[in-house]
This record gives C-alpha cells, structure tokens and sequence, in this order.
C-alpha cells in the first residue's frame, strides 16, 4: 500500500506537469491566463506532494502490526508547526490572489484601438454583428460565423434574445455569459490564424450541447476580402449564392447531398425536403418549428436566420435547395 | 482491554405508557399507515378542489391549470401525510386543549421493524431511519449517473433525447444534495450526537421525528417529477437559473417545491442540534471537551440555520414567476436575471461547507481513534470549523466570475475564497500530525478516513484554480468543474459518509460488518473513482463544456474512459449494500466497544439502551486522550470508562 501512495504521488506529479493540460494558446489573454494557470499548478503539485508525502511514509512507518492493542505517542499540538501551516497557506494564497488580480488586470485591458463586434446568444444560436460593417439596406452585417482579423484587439458586446448562455473559444480562454437585459463585455486579442469552436457553456436548454459554432481568425487582407464577400452576397440573391451560404450555415447540422454536407443534428434534407414547393421551404428556415420532420426534437434549429439573412440571402437560399431536392421549377 | 458495558439484552426496552391499542374502525383514525391510506387521497381531492373553486369563484380560465395544481398538490397533500402518519398529534392536541402527557414514551425506540415506519421520537430510530432513507435515495441518485455515463460514453446521441439527458442530470444533483449527503450526516448526526454529549435524547424529539419525515416527501415529489406530463423532470440543472427555469415545462416546480420540503427538514434537524449541543451536554462536557464531530456539527447547524432560507427564497421567487406572473427574475419589466444567482449561491455555497464540516467532523473522529493518538491541535481544529463557517458566507460569487455581474466584485470574492484555504489547510495538516508517531489500523472506517484527506486535498486544489479569477474565466462552466465538485463532494462527503456508516455500524445495529468486503468497497470505490473523476480536468480545460449529452468527437476516448471506471464504481455499491444487508442480519454481535474509543457513544452497549445512558455520564477530560495512561474522557455508573494506554517507548516503534 506505501508502494501504492509513493507511485500514485509520483504518477500525478508527472500528470501534473507534464501533461498538455490547455488547448493551443491563440490569443494574448490565453497567454496572461496560462501563465496563472501554471504558477497555480506549481504550487498545488508541491503541496499535493507534501501531503501524499507525509501520508505514505505515516502509513509505512507507523502502520500497527495486527493484534497491536498499545496507543500512540499522546501528542496533543505543536505551536510552532501550527503557526507554520497557518502562515506558508497565507503567504502563497495572497501570492496567488494578487498575481491574479494583476492579471486579470492585464487580460482585459482595452487598447483605445479596438474594433466592437456584438454577440448575441438565442437558443440555440450565436449571432455576430459587426456594428462598423454596414450591408445591403444600411444593416450592419451579421453573420453566423465569427470572423476576426488577426492581432486586433476586439471587444466583444454579448447579449442574450432569451435564456443564459456563455460565450466560450477555448483557445482565447475568454468566456462571459449571454444575459438578457444587459450587455456584457469580454475582451480578445487573436494571435493565431485558423479556425476554432465557439462553445456555449451555459445550460441553456434542449439544444444546449449543439450550440457551438466556429471562430475563424484571418489575415487583414483576407477580412477586408471577407467583409466585401459578405456584402456581396447580401447584395444579390440566386442559387449560386444560396449554395454558398448553405454551405457556410446550414451544412454542420444537414446532410444535402448536392453540397456534400454531412451534418446529422438535424434533418436530412435530401429526404426532408423532397419535392417541397418554396413556400415550405421558406417557412422551414425562418420558423423552424412549424413542422418537426419525425424523429427531431422542436426547438433546436436556430430561429434567428429569418433576420440575420437579407432577404435577397434567403430567396437565394430557398431557390437552390429547391433545385437541389427537386421540387418545384427546375 | 475494553471496560465492561451491559449488553443490550439487559437493558428495560418497554416502554413506561404503552397506550391501549384500538380496536375495529377505530383503527383508522389513530396516527399511522391506515390512517394515511384514506387522507392521501382526501387531501389530494381537497387540494383540487381549494385550486379549482378559487379558480371558478375569481373566473380564470382554465380552471384545470396543471402549475397551479401542481403547487397546491405538493403543499397539501404531504401535510395530509404528516397529520395521518401522525407527526402533528401532540402539538394539535395540546393546542385543542386536550389532554397530553409530555412524558408519553409511547412512540420512543424501536421493537420490530414496524417502528421504523411510523413517527418515533428516538433519535437512535431516527437515524437509522435518515441514514437508510438517504441510501435510498444516493442509489436512486447514482443510478440516474449511470445513465448519463452511458450516453455520454460515446459523442452523438445514444440512448435518450437532450431533454431527458437534462433531467438526469438535474435530477441526480438535486437528489445527491438535498436528499442524500445533507441528510445522511444529519442522520448520523443524529444517532451520535446525543450520545456523544452524554444526552438521553435530541432536545425536541417531536420535532426530530416531524424532521424526518419531511424528506421522504421532498425526495418522492423530485422523482415524481418524471411523471410531469408535457416534459417530464425539472431539466435546467440543480442550481435552476432563471430565465431557463421560468421558461421550462411544469416539471421544474417539482424542483422549487421539493427543495422546500427538503430545505425545511433540515432547518428543524439544525435548530434542534444547536439546542441540543448548548443546553444538554452532560455535566463536566465543556465546549473544549466536545468531540470535534460536536463541533462540526454545531457550525453545520449554525450554516443551516442561516443560509437555508436563502435557497427556499430563491424557489419561491421562481415558482411566483411562473404561477402568480409576477416579474422578479423577466427583465423586460424590471426583474434581474443576475439577483437570482447571488440568492441562490448566498445558500449553496454555505452548502459547500453544510457538506463537507460533518464529514471532517467524522474523519477526525475515525483518525484519532484508528491512529490511537490525541487528535493534532485540537483548539485550532475547533476554531478553523468556526472560521470556515464565518467566512463561508463571504465567498458566494466566485460561482459568478463570469456572470456578468458588476466586475469589481470579483477581487474581493477572489481573495475571501483564497483565504478560506488556509483553516481547510490547517485542518489536513492536523489530521496527517495525528497519524505521525501514531499506531495506525487499517480497519475500512479509516481507510476511507485517508481516503478522503487525500482525495479533498485534490477537490480543496482545484478549488485554488477556480477561485484564481483569470483561471475560473477559462473553466468555468466545463468538465474541470465537475471533476472539482466531486473530488469535494465524492472524495470529500462521500467517502467521510461510508467511514461514518462502517465506524457506527456496530453502534447502531449491534453487529459487526464484514472487514473484508468493506476493505473490498473501499478500493473498489477509491480506483474507480480516480479513474473517472480525474480525467474529467483534462477534457474540461480542453474544451469539453459542462451538462452536454453530445460533445465534439476528440472527447470521445476520454469519456469511454470515464464511463467505463463509473460503471465499476457503480458495481462497487453492490459491495456496500451487500455487505450492510447481510451484517445487519447475520453478522457477529457487536462488543459496546470494538475500536477501543474514548468518546461517550462506545461506553454503553450497542446498540444503547433506549435512553442511551442509565444515569448522566460525567465527563471528566478531553475526548482523545490516547497514549496517556489512565486518562479518562467521562465516568459512567460510578464506573471508569475506556481509558488511555501507555505507548510503547519511541525507540522501539522506530527499530
């Protein structure tokens, strides 16, 4: 059982240290925060190890042997030990209490050069506005995937349509909660290119665990590109569009056998859609609780495509999934 | 040498004022389960009725509203319960102005295993009746995890939709929390407290029995909830946010009334442990020779007292919300999203600590006792439970680092929750001094004793990580924080419960349990839960949120992993319960004081007489005065009770 205490000790030390314990750092926050999270880990490896320690070597050394009916030493406390064990916990509690506040400090510094991007969380969606972007109609543009320019600090305004959610890319560490009624505030540097998962991490109902979507960090020259495609897009309606935009926002949950999508959260729209006229195709984007195809919950299809679309968006749409599954006009 | 203690046959088990028993139709009007069997259903029409006249009298539509219904239900007809079953019959008669005789024994101990079923007023009966109840429920509970573990055991769905997922787990929380790890240390709180301070009883027996009885309601209306047609079980987790709650399906008033019916169970039990620990310990029984599970508890019942109506508040606003439309927690008429999570955590994070001090408590119990040495520092031990229960009341929003509340709250909560590290440090290091220089026994009550300081150092850790804001922003809300709350809750209650169970089990049955097989649950339970619990931290920091059945595909491994190790652990209540069952009834017969231990419950017989002792003990030193030869914690009957031993020279242990 010794054996057993020193190897689980030793095994957790290494655990502990060795492991990659966070995600890839793609951001300047995550950097402020893992360098917390390592100090953090350091001290509290040393203090397991102490009493992993002390257990094992008290459980080898003082273990009786059977039948043994005598007592042990009649030690009732030790001052100074005591004053010990009070002080060291005090000193590196308030160590890591003021190395956090200045780091947090540090993490949510906001540059006076910083662009505003407005996340809003419904269920089960998040929607991302970019107030300084305006599109087709003076709208600003607003999309379902996050898009973000690399080495920019950006401040995200967060809100809520309904329940809570949170905000959360695990590679930037920042994560604040969705509520309704105020606005709340997180703020990101990006400094690495790719695409990673937004997450929601707030219980926010039937949908909840299907409530990721991505977060692309690009270049400058390709988010001025980006932003200019999107306004594009609203601009002009038409199947070719639509298949793109299917491709970009419907593809992760439908399977479409024209766009290669392979989707499964929800219906497969090969089969759901065949031969549906463009009326129910379009009450079937907008106001997706209309009519549950068997064996799909309600509820979990975003309702919120009806506005983030333009209208010339979602007549393009409509249009090329109604050539894709061959109903009406071909 | 164990002292002399009477055995139990000795001991006068009638009672002084049996009343005569009735006869024919009678019957059905006396307290008890025939006279249950007729109001239940009475109550359940009247409560109808009361909603449903209101309604038509006041002209709403529809006069069949299920949440109004609901609510009315879950009020009336457990009061219909209490007053069948008899809960209430002295208090009503005495308020009538009918004869009472305050010194009626009648419904004092138990003589069959009908005893147990009805309103008793021995608190050795009522915590055999808690602890037995709360393993009920901690099976329920449990199984419900199992279920989880088997959908979450690959990504996709499996075997239940989203909603039902969101039940299980809810349910499971709340069922592990108000119905199994609250009460179950108030049971044994119960059975040893009295015994301890050398009391023949809690000091309101009546309120005690009334306690008791309030749980099974509170864990039947929770697992009724799954009946909730359109809907099913309250699915917006234990902690219940709002707007999620106002919003949910009928069944989540089950959750606001069952917490209710829990919430006030357990503010009667710590009003009569406080009265009981201040007003009733034996002669000589200063605070500073209190056992530290005395302590524990008298902080415990103190948290209870103070922060429990919190909770109920918070249940109450929402249930207005839904049922009365008010608009405490709908923003778009003035109400605050945000208020509800400071109510809620100004209760649940002192229930942190409800959970945990009993069970430190026991564990310093059990390591004194088995290391056969005086337990390390002992004022400091007393006053370090006093300091966590101060500060615990000052930590509450570090569950909301991310909640968008005002920010600079979050320094203050930071450095209060840091802080209360240091007398939860000052405890661990007094528990690993006892056992230096001490004569361990490995007997199960102090293998899950060790258990539990090792695997609470590593939830008391994590705890560090997440009370680090700039830390918590990243995990919050993910797997690392379920790893934490059940290294805490697990490793911590959980294990110092089963030390508990197996340390008192010859106390409250009068029989020995199998040390092989408790040996055998013990690293059934300890492996299977390292191995699903630690690798919750890793997938959590990585990415994998909290309360998903579904989750993106490169978590799959590790949470096959998991569900694999939690399956085992499961397997190893069958251990537990087999070994309870079968040592209940067929075990050897307990000695009054198999481990040798000071403390005033191991003096008299086991189980004890039915007023526990046959004259007040005097208590004439402090509870752990292992290792000083002759020395004396109480006398009993005229007669010294275990004593101290001589240790061996030091040299000789250290050869």
């Amino acid at each position: 059982m010794t054996l057993v205490g020193v190897a689980v000790g030793a095994a957790l030390a290494i655990v502990a240290v060795f492991v990659p314990w966070l995600p890839d750092s793609a951001s300047e926050q995550a950097d402020i925060i893992d360098n917390v999270y390592w100090v953090v880990t350091i001290i509290c490896v040393v203090v397991f190890a102490v009493v992993a320690g002390v257990s094992a070597y008290a459980v080898y050394k003082f273990r009786a042997p059977p039948g043994d009916t005598d007592d042990g030493s009649p030690i009732h406390g030790h001052t100074g030990l005591e004053i010990v064990w009070t002080l060291i916990p005090t000193i590196l509690v308030t160590g890591i209490a003021v190395y956090s506040g200045v780091a947090l400090a540090q993490a949510e510094e906001l540059p006076a050069d910083h662009s505003v991007i407005e996340v809003t969380g419904e269920q089960f969606a998040w929607t991302f506005t970019y107030p300084d972007v305006e599109v087709e109609g003076g709208r600003p543009l607003t999309t379902g995937e996050l898009v973000v320019p690399i080495d920019r600090t950006i401040r995200f305004e967060i809100t809520s349509k309904d329940v809570i959610h949170s905000f959360w890319v695990p590679e930037w560490r920042m994560k604040q909660d969705a509520v309704e009624g105020i606005t709340t505030h997180t703020t990101v540097t990006p400094t690495q290119l790719g695409t990673f998962p937004v997450v929601c991490t707030e219980l926010c109902g039937l949908g909840h665990a299907l409530m990721r979507s991505r977060a692309r960090v690009v270049s400058r020259e390709d988010f001025d590109a980006w932003v200019r495609e999107q306004q594009r897009l609203a601009r002009e309606g038409g199947a070719v569009q639509g298949a793109e935009l299917f491709a970009q926002q419907c593809g992760s949950c439908h399977v479409l056998a024209d766009a290669g999508t392979e989707g499964e959260a929800g219906p497969n729209l090969d089969e759901a859609l065949q031969g549906a006229d463009a009326e129910f195709i379009m009450e079937s984007i907008v106001n997706p609780s209309a009519e549950i195809a068997e064996g799909y919950q309600d509820g979990v299809m975003p309702a919120n495509f009806g506005e983030m679309f333009t209208d010339p968006q979602l007549e393009g749409l409509v249009e090329y999934l109604q050539q894709a599954t061959g109903g009406g006009a071909r | 040498m164990a002292v002399e203690v009477p055995e139990a046959h000795e001991v006068e088990h009638v009672p002084p004022q049996a009343p005569p028993p009735r006869r024919g139709l009678r019957r059905l009007t006396g307290a008890g389960w025939l006279r249950v069997l007729w109001v239940l259903p009475v109550s359940w029409v009247l409560a109808t009725l009361l909603v449903i006249g209101l309604r038509a009298a006041l002209g709403y539509e529809p006069l069949w509203e299920f949440q109004v219904l609901i609510v009315a239900w879950t009020v009336i007809v457990p009061l219909g319960f209490l007053a069948a079953l008899g809960g209430f019959d002295y208090w009503l008669y005495w308020i009538s102005g009918r004869p009472t005789r305050p010194e009626d024994h009648s419904g004092h101990g138990a003589r069959t295993w009908k005893d147990y079923f009805r309103v008793n007023t021995d608190h050795k009966v009522i915590g055999i009746q808690y602890v037995v109840t709360t393993v009920f429920f901690f099976l329920a509970a449990g199984l419900m995890a199992m279920f989880m573990r088997a959908e979450l055991a690959r990504p996709g769905m499996q075997y239940v939709d989203t909603n039902t997922f969101n039940g299980l787990f809810s349910v499971h929380a709340s069922l592990m929390i108000f119905l199994f790890i609250i009460p179950a240390f108030a049971g044994l709180g119960n059975y040893v407290i009295p015994l301890m301070i050398g009391a023949p009883d809690m000091a309101f027996p009546r309120l005690n029995a009334l306690s008791f009885w309030l749980l099974p309601i509170a864990g039947l209306i929770m697992m009724s909830s799954y009946l909730v047609p359109d809907g099913g079980a309250f699915a917006a987790g234990w902690t219940n946010y709002v707007p999620l709650a106002v919003n949910q399906a009928d069944g989540n008033l089950m959750f606001q009334m069952g917490v209710q019916w829990a919430g006030a169970s357990s503010i009667m039990t710590a009003l009569n442990f406080l009265v009981t620990i201040i007003t009733m310990r034996a002669p000589g029984m200063s605070f500073w020779r209190m056992p530290l599970l005395v302590w524990a508890n008298f902080a415990t019942s103190t948290l209870v007292v103070l922060a429990t109506p919190f909770v109920a508040g918070s249940q109450f606003f929402i249930m207005f919300d839904r049922v009365l439309h008010t608009n405490f927690f709908n923003p778009e008429l003035g109400g605050d999203i945000v208020a509800y999570q400071h109510i809620f955590w100004f209760y649940s994070h002192p229930a942190v600590y409800i959970m945990m001090l009993p069970g430190f408590g026991i564990a310093s119990e059990v390591i004194s006792v088995f290391a056969r040495k005086p337990i390390f520092g002992y004022r400091l031990m007393a006053l370090s439970l006093m300091a966590i229960l101060i500060l615990g009341f000052s930590v509450w929003a570090h569950h909301m680092f991310v909640s968008g509340m005002q920010p600079w709250i979050r320094i203050p909560m930071m450095v209060t929750t840091l802080v209360i590290a240091v007398p939860t440090g000052i405890k661990v290091f007094s528990w690993l001094a006892t056992l230096w220089e001490g004569r361990l026994h490995f007997a199960t009550p102090m293998l899950f004793a060790s258990g539990f300081v090792s695997m609470f150092v590593i939830g008391g850790l994590s705890g560090i990580y997440l009370g680090s804001v700039p830390v918590d922003i990243h995990a919050s809300d993910t797997y690392f924080v379920v790893a934490h709350i059940h290294y805490v809750l697990f490793g911590g209650s959980l294990f110092t419960i089963f030390a508990g169970i197996y340390y008192w089990f010859p106390k409250m049955t009068g029989r020995m349990y199998d040390e092989r097989l408790g040996k055998i649950h013990f690293w059934l339970t300890f492996v299977g839960f390292n191995v699903t619990f630690f690798p919750m931290h890793w997938v959590g920091l990585q990415g994998m949120p909290r309360r998903v059945a579904d989750y993106a595909p490169e978590f799959g491994n590790w949470n096959l992993v998991i569900s694999i190790a939690s399956f085992g652990l499961g397997a190893s209540t069958v251990v537990f319960l087999y070994n309870m069952i079968v040592s209940w009834r067929r075990g050897p017969i307990a000695p009054g004081n198999p481990w040798r231990a000071l403390t005033l419950e191991w003096q008299v017989s086991s189980p004890p007489p039915i007023f526990n002792f046959e004259e007040i003990p005097q208590v004439v030193g402090s509870p752990y005065e292992y290792g000083t030869r002759g020395a004396r914690h109480a006398v009993l009957n005229g007669k010294p009770a275990e004593t101290g031993k001589a240790p061996e020279p030091v040299e000789a242990i250290h050869s």
